[in-house]
């Protein structure tokens, strides 16, 4: 089964199985790693990332699903190897434990401040409950979010 | 002295941040290999059964399967740590429901998953034993017939479904009963929980034409995997290369050999790269939680509120092989000991074989079974007494220089200070604030574990510095603490440090990252091979620049004496033209801990090395129709020794008080039948960002004599606590106190009810 994907604005094909999930194609096929293979039940958002602009796991979705459509990666985010706020965010506030559930957390954190420049830490903790982190207890993920939306706000 | 470092006692961000932060950080889950099969297992359908027919061809002859193996495959040996009870596959009969009978390769996981569905397996069901009462029972059914055959530690006392009885004994308990003025006397539960690292355990294989088997893996413990496989496929350990790229996570769940060997058996049969990887479910019913027990104390005090006599059970459920359960009955003694002087001790620690999924080591193992029974108690005590929760504990607690319960003498007792921190900030004197509110103390302490660490550092020929360790980096950020130590000694920068993966072919030997001891010996082995390389550096710089080496100090990554100075580069291109280059092996074992050989049997852990105190304070309230509870309020006061890398230590903290309110509010993973019910995160509830409060960290400083700058493991410790305090705070709040784990809405709310109709 061919699919074509524009992954990080670069248009890309993959020949999967036609079960093949969006997360396994962008890990195993594409050679994009950094969306991670977890729960693969929809349950821990490790494998966060944009299809068509809308925050989805990936394991959840078919790749055929995103035929002809745009994927966004956590490995699109930073730019000519400087990192995005959000990621120097989660560096500087010391949110960053093993890192397995943190390119799915970067990803959502990114879409929520998108939406929304200044959150509550309530709606924080409501848009990330999705995400699974057993290192941090979220605290200093919290500290990020707050952190990166100070430094990404229009002066 | 903190104030004159640049380095140690500094919040900077841990060395490995950029790679995981951009998703470029490569896990053993990402590692592939090019002609790489997918590796799967298939697991028993009974809890205890024999196997009467296993017929593998139909599954062998599918397309796109390249390997199948049973244990008709492998050797015939048994393996395990103390007690070698262990098979690598099922033979004969099955012990628990997830039992591995049999593994694949194929080209695909679908090609995989169908060549398992085609493997013929017929079982006759035995009796099973599904809990501990039963496996204790007498008559019980034996889970291992031939257990007195079994090759074991000559420490361990086993008899029947008891693969381990550990003893304390100190003065005459039953003096010290007559002592007292009260005896109280209570029974607790606590149920079987996951260690919920987000990385599945994963292994990659791989075998060259020397015969030589590489495994990429997620161990937290390269050296002992490498042994254990070296015995699994009966191979000298040098042919044998554990290489651990990264770790998603690991609190213990990953510290023995899961699915490496079933990688490097398929991967020889095949004669490609194999990688396994478990599946949620597969982690919920197969892999090495933590055991549920039963804890029985009986306590003795005096009308003033002072201990003189304590008798104390655990049965640990360590399922259907020992696994880490010797050791953990052993460790769970001390914890039902505490922290408190109590002359007459009677302490007994059972790890017991259950029809269940063998369990393991989970960060602090049985701490928070054993701490949750003893400081409930000690608030059940205070209250019958009418004595302030705090001031009881006030009145019994270790201070410096007092003796353990295995007569260690004890340094840097920061726990009196852990005390009064955690209640000053929880706001204490007001215990009950409000209608269904409350709040709980609970108090605790934990080992550092020895063990050896190796290191070698290098100066690189640009001043910079690669540190070579054995230690696998799980996420706790303690190889940046260690490589913190090393910077500071050698004048440079944390940045200037570059770590390289733990990988038994080429990196010193290191006991592992377990037990809360990474930082700790890591950064003793890297403050010797820094004294090593200033010998040889000093040594080379006092030619050049024509001076006394003892003249010559090292800072700002410059060597300098008499107004002369040499950068570290120049120092290490010398010793590139003249000397082979600059690098040290440092070494560090911990001292042993003296105790008194007379108190303990069956025992494998003594003592407490280099002991951490910690004190938990909570604020919540309680639903009075659903039981729900909401916390307002955690704070954690906990003696580190010296903090290293205070955020990191806050993360620890932060994130050990949130694992640990999983397995007080909601983790458990449930039995019925020898079934799991709940094998997905649906079911299994970890705490979410909606769940977890924010944590006051207090971190106090007193000195271990043996850590570097003074430093004590603080991993584990948080991880404690949680259950008692929150015990202790709904108690406060409604009366009803909760004496099994997990402390769900439900039991509190029919607790609630009992209450009510008690009182009409």
């Amino acid at each position: 089964m061919r699919v074509r994907v524009r992954v990080n604005g670069e248009w890309r094909e993959a020949d999967p199985w036609e079960g093949t999930s969006l997360l396994s194609m962008l890990r195993d096929e594409l050679g994009l790693p950094g969306s991670k293979n977890a729960c693969e039940q929809g349950e821990c958002g490790s494998c966060s990332v944009w299809l068509d602009g809308e925050l989805v796991c990936s394991c959840l979705v078919l790749a055929a699903q995103a035929d002809d459509r745009d994927v966004r990666t956590v490995e699109g985010l930073a730019g000519d190897g400087g990192l995005h706020p959000v990621q120097e965010a989660f560096l500087e506030a010391g949110a960053v434990q093993c890192g397995f559930c943190t390119p799915g957390l970067i990803v959502a954190v990114t879409d929520l401040l998108a939406q929304d420049p200044s959150p509550s830490e309530a709606m924080v903790r409501e848009a990330l409950s999705g995400n699974l982190c057993r290192c941090t207890g979220y605290q200093k993920i919290l500290d990020a979010v707050r952190l990166a939306a100070e430094r990404m706000a229009p002066r | 002295m903190a104030d004159r470092m640049r380095v140690v006692g500094k919040s900077l961000a841990r060395v490995d941040a950029p790679g995981k932060v951009s998703g470029t950080a490569i896990y053993a889950a990402d590692f592939a290999l090019p002609g790489m099969l997918c590796g799967k297992v298939l697991r028993s359908t009974l809890p205890h059964a024999r196997i009467t027919r296993l017929d593998v061809t139909r599954a062998a002859a599918l397309p796109g399967v390249r390997a199948v193996i049973t244990a008709a495959d492998v050797p015939d040996v048994r393996y395990g740590g103390g007690l070698k009870d262990e098979t690598a596959f099922a033979k004969d009969k099955v012990r628990y429901m997830g039992q591995p009978v049999a593994a694949v390769a194929a080209a695909t996981p679908e090609a995989a998953e169908a060549a398992l569905a085609a493997i013929d397996v017929v079982y006759e069901p035995l009796p099973a034993v599904l809990d501990l009462e039963a496996a204790l029972a007498p008559g019980a059914p034996l889970i291992h017939e031939a257990w007195e055959s079994y090759t074991a530690i000559p420490i361990l006392h086993r008899e029947g479904n008891v693969c381990n009885r550990a003893r304390i004994v100190a003065g005459d308990v039953e003096r010290g009963f007559e002592e007292a003025d009260r005896v109280f006397e209570h029974r607790f539960r606590t149920g079987m929980v996951h260690q919920g690292y987000t990385e599945p355990r994963a292994a990659v294989a791989s075998w060259d034409s020397s015969g030589q088997v590489t495994v990429w893996s997620n161990t937290q413990l390269p050296f002992e995997v490498q042994n254990t496989l070296a015995e699994i496929l009966q191979m000298p350990p040098s042919k044998i290369r554990v290489v651990v790229p990264g770790v998603g996570g690991g609190f213990g769940g990953k510290l023995r050999v899961g699915v490496e060997h079933f990688a490097a058996f398929l991967a020889r049969k095949s004669g490609r790269p194999v990688r396994v990887a478990t599946t949620s479910e597969e982690e919920l019913t197969a892999a090495y939680p933590r055991q549920g027990s039963i804890v029985e104390l009986k306590t003795g005090v005096t009308k003033d509120g002072r201990i003189t006599a304590k008798a104390g059970r655990i049965w640990l459920d360590t399922g259907a092989f020992a696994g880490s359960g010797p050791g953990v009955a052993s460790v769970a003694t001390l914890v039902l000991a505490g922290p408190y002087k109590i002359p007459n001790l009677y302490l007994e620690g059972f790890a017991v074989y259950t029809n269940k999924t063998n369990c393991g080591s989970f960060r602090a193992p049985s701490g928070p079974q054993a701490n949750f029974a003893v400081e409930s108690q000690m608030d059940i005590i205070a209250d019958a007494l009418d004595l302030d929760p705090l001031e009881f504990r006030l009145r019994n607690i270790v201070r410096e220089g007092d003796e353990g319960p295995t007569g260690q003498v004890l340094n840097g007792v920061g726990l009196e200070e852990c005390l009064l921190k955690a209640t000053a900030a929880i706001g204490w004197k007001d215990r009950r604030p409000g209608p269904g509110r409350g709040k709980g103390l609970a108090c605790g302490w934990w080992t550092t574990t020895g063990g050896s660490s190796g290191v070698y550092v290098k100066i690189n020929p640009d001043g910079t510095v690669a540190l070579n360790t054995g230690a696998a980096e799980i996420g706790t950020a303690a190889i940046t603490g260690a490589a913190q130590v090393l910077a500071e000694e050698l004048g440079i920068d944390l940045t200037d440090i570059s770590v390289v993966a733990a990988d038994t072919f080429s990196t010193p030997f290191d006991f592992g990252a377990q037990g809360s001891r990474t930082a700790f010996a890591v950064g003793n082995a890297c403050l010797a091979a820094a004294a090593d390389l200033k010998r040889q550096i000093f040594a080379l710089a006092a030619g050049q620049l024509g001076v006394e080496p003892d003249a010559l100090t090292l800072a700002d990554k410059h060597v300098a004496a008499d107004g002369k100075r040499l950068s570290l580069a120049d120092v290490a291109r010398l010793s590139q033209q003249t000397g082979g280059g600059l690098i040290a092996h440092g070494t560090f074992i911990a001292p042993p801990t003296p105790y008194d050989t007379k108190r303990v049997e069956g025992h494998v852990y003594p003592a407490f090395h280099s002991p951490s105190f910690h004190a938990h304070a909570v604020d919540l309230s309680v639903d009075p129709q659903t039981g729900e509870v909401t916390i307002h309020k955690y704070v954690v006061a906990q003696d580190v020794g010296f903090a290293i890398n205070p955020t990191y230590i806050e993360g620890q903290i932060e994130g050990g008080v949130a694992q640990g309110l999983g397995q007080t509010l909601s983790e458990e993973i449930i039995y019925e039948g020898g079934r799991v019910l709940n094998p997905n995160l649906t079911d299994y509830k970890m705490p979410t960002t909606l769940d977890v409060p924010r944590v006051e960290s207090i971190l106090v400083q007193h000195p271990s004599l043996v850590g570097p700058h003074g430093a004590k493991g603080v991993g584990e410790p948080p991880n404690i606590e949680p259950p008692a305090a929150v015990a202790n705070a709904v108690a406060a709040a409604t009366g009803v106190r909760i004496t099994s784990l997990p402390i769900t809405a439900e039991k509190i709310a029919l607790g609630l009810v009992d209450a009510r109709a008690g009182g009409a």
